[in-house]
């Protein structure tokens, strides 16, 4: 008995939600965490949690998804990414710009996967998997051969308060001045 | 359809100087968590002169931008562009106007 060949994903968007990042910092231990909300108007109030006090530090337009193949069905849920990031190269020393540079590509693009625990205090980030099929989508049907765009986990970057970048959300659409 | 056979029949003013590739379709956004869900278009009609805007056509491969209203991007967003490959246009219409005319050049 021969086994099936491993599907070749053709991967598209499912589950498309919009609403908000919200980003809140607990001033007790400076730890940074982003929640995606649904509702018409972010919360901003400040609540405590166990050991932590967050505080509301801005919020913004986004959008959430996740990938499932069309050819063989499997889901690829991403409900730990909160945004995409495209990497500004700031720092040699970080894992982001080392993964980019290991590419070795003149016309590669890092994106990071940005996941809710911004400080990964909890270890937790995208799953690898996860991770894999934005890598297949965004690479899918790109008219340029040499060009390449590279999604990478957020744990890898050396520092969330000193990372540059440009976050792919809407933000400021909804303050008020 | 060709980038500059849509920029000559429209009058488009350029940017910057871009490879000439075709035009598959278009999509009208000014919404940079919208954008990274296009897979229909890579012609986008927007207001939105931001960097931001750039970062989001680049990862969807978008051919080129098309600013209506007369929007003018700033130095940082041509160069990001540039970098990118991404050919910047602007029009003094507005952006059901271009839609319009962009239907009328047979892009669906």
């Amino acid at each position: 008995m021969t086994e099936a060949a491993p599907c070749r994903h053709k991967w598209a968007m499912t589950n498309v939600r919009h609403g908000y990042l919200v980003t809140e910092g607990c001033f007790h231990c400076r730890n940074r965490t982003s929640f995606f909300s649904e509702e018409p108007v972010p919360p901003i109030d400040d609540y405590h949690e166990g050991e932590h006090f967050w505080s509301y530090l801005g919020s913004s337009q986004a959008s959430r998804f996740d990938l499932k193949c069309g050819l063989c069905g499997e889901e690829a849920p991403l409900k730990e990414l909160m945004a995409l990031m495209l990497c500004w190269k700031c720092d040699p020393d970080c894992g982001v710009y080392k993964a980019g540079e290991r590419e070795k590509g003149p016309k590669t693009w890092v994106y990071v996967a940005l996941c809710a625990d911004s400080s990964h205090a909890s270890g937790q980030c995208v799953h690898e998997g996860g991770i894999r099929a934005l890598n297949e989508y965004f690479n899918a049907g790109l008219e340029d051969p040499e060009k390449r765009i590279l999604v990478v986990p957020c744990k890898l970057r050396k520092s969330v308060d000193s990372c540059q970048g440009i976050v792919l959300a809407d933000i400021g659409l909804t303050e008020l001045y | 359809m060709k980038i500059s056979e849509v920029s000559a029949k429209l009058g488009l003013k350029a940017f910057n100087q871009h490879p000439d590739k075709d035009i598959r379709g278009v999509y009208i956004s000014d919404m940079v968590s919208d954008i990274i869900g296009i897979k229909e278009g890579n012609l986008l009609v927007t207001l939105q002169t931001h960097k931001n805007l750039i970062a989001a056509a680049n990862l969807v491969d978008v051919a080129a931008v098309v600013y209506s209203r007369g929007k003018t991007p700033p130095e940082d967003v041509v160069a990001l562009a540039d970098r990118a490959r991404i050919a910047l246009f602007g029009s003094p219409d507005d952006t059901w106007t271009l839609a319009k005319k962009l239907y009328e050049l047979g892009i669906r």
